[in-house]
């Protein structure tokens, strides 16, 4: 059984302006009650759950690992070079899983992110990194478990281990470069620009509520896991969704493969079909009224992101369909509302998707994400999805997410049409 | 005169979409962690203020119009 099933009360939203509405009402919170989420709740204190003024003080010193300049250098820099080497040597052999590819590849940026020190060209290591991606999803969604029981006692020995093996060695060397800045004896520019490091560096300010080390475990294992998982399911649900539009439009693999521009317009197109969360929930701290519906305190909120992404009043008259060049209103996301809104929005919203896509051609400042050309590369190396060999992960009640995405190398198919 | 637009310190999380939508109007500042208007938000068009108060994730900017007419109130107070 699921953790939400004893709540007195239960609203279920599904247009998109009432789901927009209720995430950014200050009164639904992230923060479920000790019965059923608290007790034993495997990701106290993270960022993802506060409410208020500390999640606000908390989003204030992690927010400045996501400035356009930094994320303008991963994106231009670090990743290609990363994604080539490790397609180079993964993208190998008739069939391939290209989840587990997402996942290794994306740890990669998420760990330099989060703050850990591994070997980037071990793919033993990455492996493991991967792994502890996998628990920490689950308990990211341990609302949707389907054994709560086991994902709670897998997580805590994952923690474990996690410090032990990185984030204590980790925060151990960027804590000595902190005291050797305040002793005067190096500059900002020897310091390192990740996570941890912003966490420790104001870790003494109490509105950050970070006094407990193991809070500051959980926060870098919740930045590695959100830097990952999107990834890997994205780019899945991308090659999915573009190779089965294909079918009938051969031309938009040819496009996707040599325009960016569309490519990215792809990927969001697939985030609205394909919430990596489906169902958002938060929890009414004081009676409040939305789309002229009053909902008690205390009520569970489900905020239905599937349905409230085929919204026909802002994605026209064929929500359902997969179509990259669909024209939407300006203000409107062509994601929808796949990274959430208000407060609690996905900060790695602009790693993964890139900036909101303009309908003529984007200027030089713009940022694609790291799905864009991640999808082209893996068309132009003639990958094709293996039909029916997708399997979906069974350990949750998310209906979308893949456990594995076999694909072929090398399809004369694909590689003719992305040619 | 132009339009005003203010922050609530308070409330802003340093998101840093308001710059990105309009670089001339809005500074993010890295040592407060929040951003602040610039001197030029007086002469931005309004529409564009108006689209980055309503994409603040925290609802924490306020848009007068020229003629002093609340365009955007988010959560401010």
């Amino acid at each position: 059984m699921t953790l939400l099933s004893s709540f007195p009360a239960t609203i279920e939203l599904t247009r998109y302006e009432d789901i927009r509405a209720a995430l950014f009402h200050p009164d639904l919170s992230r923060t479920f009650d000790t019965r059923t989420y608290e007790d034993g709740n495997i990701r106290d204190g993270i960022v993802s759950i506060q409410h208020g003024a500390v999640h606000r003080a908390r989003r204030r010193v992690e927010n400045t690992q996501f400035r356009a300049d930094h994320l303008r250098l991963y994106e231009r820099e670090l990743f290609p070079a990363v994604m080539n080497d490790l397609l180079d040597r993964l993208l190998v052999g008739p069939e391939v899983d290209l989840f587990s590819i997402g996942e290794v590849l994306a740890c990669v940026l998420a760990s330099r992110r989060a703050g850990l020190d591994i070997h980037e060209d071990d793919l033993d290591e990455l492996a493991v990194i991967a792994e502890f991606v996998d628990v920490f999803s689950q308990g990211a969604a341990i609302l949707d478990a389907k054994d709560p029981d086991a994902v709670r006692a897998l997580v805590y020995a994952a923690y474990e281990r996690f410090e032990r093996n990185y984030v204590g060695p980790a925060r151990e060397r960027r804590q000595a470069l902190l005291d050797a800045h305040a002793r005067g004896e190096i500059g900002r520019e020897a310091l390192t620009h990740d996570i941890l490091t912003a966490l420790l560096a104001h870790r003494a300010d109490p509105a950050l509520e970070l006094a407990d080390e193991r809070r500051i475990v959980r926060e870098v294992a919740t930045y590695l896991q959100g830097g990952t998982h999107t990834t890997g399911q994205t780019i899945c649900n991308a090659v999915d969704l573009l190779f089965e539009a294909a079918a009938e439009r051969p031309d938009l693999l040819e496009r996707a493969a040599s325009d960016r521009s569309f490519a990215q317009r792809a990927v969001h197109e697939t985030l609205r079909l394909r919430p990596t969360t489906p169902k958002i929930r938060r929890r009414a701290v004081a009676e409040l009224t939305i789309a002229g519906q009053t909902i008690s305190r205390d009520s569970l909120v489900v905020l239905d992101v599937t349905a409230g992404n085929r919204d026909p009043e802002l994605f026209g008259a064929h929500p359902d369909a997969f179509d990259p060049d669909r024209s939407v209103a300006p203000d409107v996301p062509r994601w929808g509302l796949s990274f959430g809104a208000g407060p609690h929005i996905c900060p790695g919203r602009t790693v993964a998707g890139g900036l909101p896509a303009p309908d003529g051609d984007p200027d030089d400042e713009h940022l694609y994400g790291l799905v864009a050309p991640f999808l082209q590369e893996v068309i132009r190396r003639g990958v094709e999805p293996l039909p029916g060999r997708g399997e979906r992960d069974t350990r949750t009640e998310r209906f979308n997410r893949w456990a594995h995405f076999w694909v072929r190398v090398g399809s004369p198919r694909a590689a003719a049409s992305a040619r | 005169m132009g339009a005003m637009v203010t922050i609530d310190p308070e409330l802003c999380i340093g998101s840093g979409d308001c710059e990105r939508l309009a670089p001339d109007a809005f500074e993010l500042r890295e040592d407060l962690g929040v951003s602040v208007p610039r001197p030029a938000a007086a002469t931005t068009d309004v529409e564009l203020l108006v689209r980055a108060a309503v994409g603040c994730p925290t609802q924490a900017i306020r848009v007068l119009g020229p003629d002093g007419e609340l365009l955007h109130a988010g959560n401010t107070t």
